[in-house]
């Protein structure tokens, strides 16, 4: 345990070194807060509601959303694929630790800072347009742990679009692809009972809604009791078996890197 | 003639050799098209439930969408090289630009290409040319001469505007451009009808950093919508501002340069 | 005839913004900005007629490579008049830019991301050089940089040695009057420094005026005729660089490594003329005048006064030469006595 605590101590000092692309994908969720507020204020704000949202649900809906969003996002993301493709990855290899855990145990430094960012702009936007309903305090447990289940979660998806970059030298277009089909997918964009039936199928069987949904439903308390904990199970559930998929991706990729060289 | 000339075998040049990489390029087409698909699944789920925002219609909105992407497309075509500025300043590059008998401005914006713009230019063009066939547009001689004249003119807007943001670096000194990143998100939200925003943000965004020249306000005078229709008929004057204001911020900029070490 | 490069007064200052370490003291310059000014070039007049080959000389932060880029119009100076073949370069930068070329030895002017071949073609279309003129400078260049086999190359894929003989030819194409170099063989193995000063040499010969910044005696010896010292800010010396040579050839200097501290009045005033330092604490350099005494009488002479546990016999390079030029008294010592 001590080198992956130490680890996530150290990402978390090395922080400053990543503000530039941290500020920037930050400002990015802030305007696209701003815009979406705007939007769906001009949709709700005269007690109008669409599928079941007020404009007091739908505000919390966008804040958990821009929660989500924040969490895990650039630190992880550009500080491993630029470690790979600059080579750097062989130093990590030589070390006496496990590959995915010490990247986890980065992203959960990281992911203080993340956190503590989003609560300020929460707080401010709070203040700024107040009222959202609050859930009980049960909702409350049960939103907060499903909370700390998107932290590995989004880890392992932005973790194996990291492992591309064995194959490719252009993160940056994996990465504008995983931002865009996660943002669909998981619901940040638009809440998922707002798609057609199909598109919410297929939405439901795949990883991505357990980002923003699942968490968002628990706030709101749209999923009652015994189907608010299957949903926590099946976050779980997702979060162990992308870690075993992980895994193997990796393995492929250190197979790559060491038969052929990088 | 000949500046004109120059400039496009530059661009030209960097085209060919960057289209050598074949899978980056087809990777970030693929990408653009699905970051402007989330955009458009937003759009399409939003007025699934209503007829109109703010009394704008479906097809109406994604007339702006579709002017907004393709200006960004040709911006990453043309005026890529200026994301680059902060690093040329930053490392002193900029010096070899200064010993050409050449519009520096112009070497800066020819220096590399924006591989997004291939994606976002086909979107953008798809989506203008569908919407246009959806909105039953009158095709007078006149709306056809406005279509020509706001068409270029709102795609000067954001060239010229990007130029801008992108030349405060010659006072911002970093390796990267936040503020500029920051700027240029700021204009994503002209994305949708402007009048959702509060009337300051309407403000700046038609004023100050006149990001609604490049979608709202055209689309507003040429499909004759609402009572400041006729704010688009500026466009062209908005235009040649902002290349006067590109001109001389950039003019400016280069008379602070200092080059890198001493 | 005037000049072909004229400085009178030049001066350039550059701010500095003045920053604490730590986060205070980030934020504290977000509030408060205060600068330090820095003189980097302090007054400099410079002539440099047409066809001579002068050599920049100095030791880092001296202000040479500002100078070169105050001549180039690259940066505006804060006070005094340049002028380079009649052009104001920072007042009419393109202009100019037909006149001269530059090469930098640290930093490529080649498109990084473009073979080697579409570089030529985009600089013969921004220097407007006409098709025959093209043709004929690119194939002499070839032929003389043996660049032939690069030019379908991508820049970043140049070795150091060929990337140089790349930017050389960049530079070349226009046929410009004044070439700039600034530390053009730095980092090059000795067979290309050797094949890039004979090709200097060759354009030295043909009429061009060379101005040259190095750290390199090589460069200096091999390429120069002329060669300006500066430190500081400021021209120290001036002066063909047979000069300097022979008063090199004169110069020499014994280096003792000792047991114990010298005592240092002691040899001072037994040498009398020469000049005795002691860099390090039991460390001992004599530096004299060849004719007038020889290595091995001042040998005795320090062995005599303290034990002497070794000794090294230098004959001095200009590096050292102009490392002492650096301290004025001591010039106008020298040249006296020269």
């Amino acid at each position: 345990m001590r080198p992956y605590r130490a680890m996530a101590r150290l990402a978390w000092r090395n922080a400053l070194a990543y503000r530039v692309p941290f500020l920037m994908s930050l400002s990015m969720l802030v305007f696209n807060l701003a815009a979406m507020f705007a939007l769906w204020q001009a949709l709700l704000s005269d007690g109008n509601s669409l599928a079941g949202f007020t404009w007091p649900q739908m505000k919390a809906y966008l804040l958990v959303s821009f929660v989500t969003n924040c969490l895990v996002s650039t630190f992880t993301d550009f500080a491993m694929a630029s470690r790979i493709r600059s080579g750097a990855v062989a130093v990590d290899l030589v070390k006496p630790v496990d590959y995915q855990k010490g990247r986890f145990a980065e992203a959960l430094g990281f992911a203080l800072l993340e956190t503590t960012a989003a609560l300020v702009v929460c707080t401010v936007v709070l203040v700024a347009f107040g009222g959202v309903p609050w859930p009980s305090p049960g909702q409350l447990a049960l939103f907060a742990a499903s909370l700390l289940a998107v932290v590995p979660l989004k880890f392992l998806i932005v973790y194996m679009c990291g492992l591309l970059c064995f194959w490719t030298q252009n993160y940056l277009g994996i990465s504008l692809a995983r931002t865009a089909i996660s943002g669909i997918l998981s619901g940040a964009t638009v809440p998922l009972v707002f798609f057609p039936p199909w598109l919410r199928h297929v939405a439901e069987v795949l990883p991505f809604q357990a980002i923003t949904n699942t968490p968002a439903m628990l706030f709101l308390g749209r999923s009652p009791g015994l189907s608010a904990v299957s949903a926590l199970a099946v976050q779980i559930l997702w979060v162990v078996g992308l870690w075993w998929l992980a895994r193997r991706l990796w393995h492929v990729a250190v197979r790559r890197l060491t038969v052929h060289g990088g | 003639m000949h500046t004109l000339r120059v400039y496009r075998r530059n661009l030209g040049a960097h085209l060919r050799a960057t289209l050598e990489y074949q899978a980056d390029f087809w990777i970030l087409v693929v990408a653009a098209v699905l970051t402007q698909g989330a955009g458009l699944v937003l759009i399409a789920t939003i007025f699934a439930r209503v007829p109109r925002i703010h009394g704008w219609g479906v097809w109406e909105v994604v007339l702006i969408f579709a002017m907004m992407v393709l200006a960004q497309g040709t911006s990453e075509l043309l005026a890529e090289g200026t994301w680059g500025l902060a690093g040329l300043i930053n490392r002193g590059e900029l010096d070899r630009m200064l010993l050409r008998p050449y519009p520096c401005l112009l070497q800066v914006c020819a220096s590399r290409v924006g591989m997004n713009a291939f994606g976002n230019v086909t979107v953008g063009g798809g989506l203008l040319v569908t919407a246009l066939l959806h909105l039953d547009v009158a095709w007078t001689p006149a709306r056809i001469g406005l279509a020509l004249v706001l068409l270029p003119s709102a795609l000067v807007i954001k060239v010229s505007l990007t130029v801008v943001a992108n030349s405060t670096s010659f006072w911002l000194r970093g390796a990267i451009n936040t503020f500029a990143a920051g700027m240029d998100q700021l204009g994503e939200l002209t994305k949708y009808p402007l009048s959702i925003y509060g009337v300051g943000l309407q403000a700046v965004l038609a004023t100050a950093l006149p990001f609604a020249f490049i979608g709202f306000f055209p689309v507003s005078v040429f499909l004759d919508h609402g009572r400041l229709a006729w704010i688009g008929l500026l466009t062209p004057a908005v235009a040649v501002y902002c290349v006067l204001l590109a001109v001389t911020v950039f003019r400016r900029g280069l008379r602070r340069y200092e080059s890198a070490g001493n | 005839m005037a000049p072909l490069i004229e400085a009178t007064g030049l001066v350039k200052e550059f701010r500095r913004p003045r920053r604490d370490s730590g986060l205070t003291g980030a934020l504290k310059h977000l509030v408060t900005r205060r600068f330090d000014i820095h003189r980097a070039v302090d007054g400099i007049d410079l002539r440099v007629g047409e066809g001579e080959s002068v050599a920049y000389a100095g030791p880092n932060g001296a202000g040479k490579s500002t100078t070169v880029k105050l001549l180039t119009g690259i940066l505006v100076p804060t006070a005094g008049e340049v002028r380079v073949a009649g052009v104001v370069p920072h007042r009419d930068r393109i202009a100019n830019a037909k006149n001269v070329g530059v090469v930098f030895g640290q930093r490529t002017q080649l498109w990084w991301d473009l073979p080697v071949g579409d570089t030529f073609e985009l600089l013969r279309d921004m220097y407007r050089i006409p098709a025959a003129d093209y043709r004929r400078s690119l194939g002499r260049l070839t032929e003389v940089l043996e660049i032939g086999p690069l030019l379908p190359v991508l820049a970043r894929k140049l070795s150091l040695g060929q990337r140089m003989r790349a930017d050389l030819a960049a530079a070349l194409l226009h046929q410009p009057h004044i070439l700039y170099l600034d530390e053009p063989t730095i980092g090059l193995d000795l067979d290309v420094k050797d094949r890039v000063r004979t090709f200097l040499r060759q354009l030295v010969a043909d009429g061009t005026t060379i101005l040259l910044t190095t750290h390199d005696i090589g460069d200096i010896e091999e390429v120069c005729g002329r060669i300006v010292v500066i430190d500081e800010g400021r021209i120290r010396h001036d002066g063909p660089v047979e000069v300097l040579r022979d008063a090199l050839a004169s110069a020499s200097s014994v280096r003792f490594q000792l047991s114990a501290s010298a005592p240092l009045d002691l040899i001072r005033e037994r040498l009398g003329d020469a000049e005795v330092t002691a860099p390090g604490e039991r460390e001992l350099v004599v530096r004299f005048d060849r004719t007038t005494r020889t290595a091995g009488a001042v040998a005795a002479t320090v062995m005599g006064l303290v034990e002497v546990r070794d000794l090294r016999i230098n004959d001095e390079g200009i590096a050292d030469l102009i490392r002492r030029i650096h301290r004025p008294d001591e010039v106008t010592a020298r040249s006296g006595a020269a």
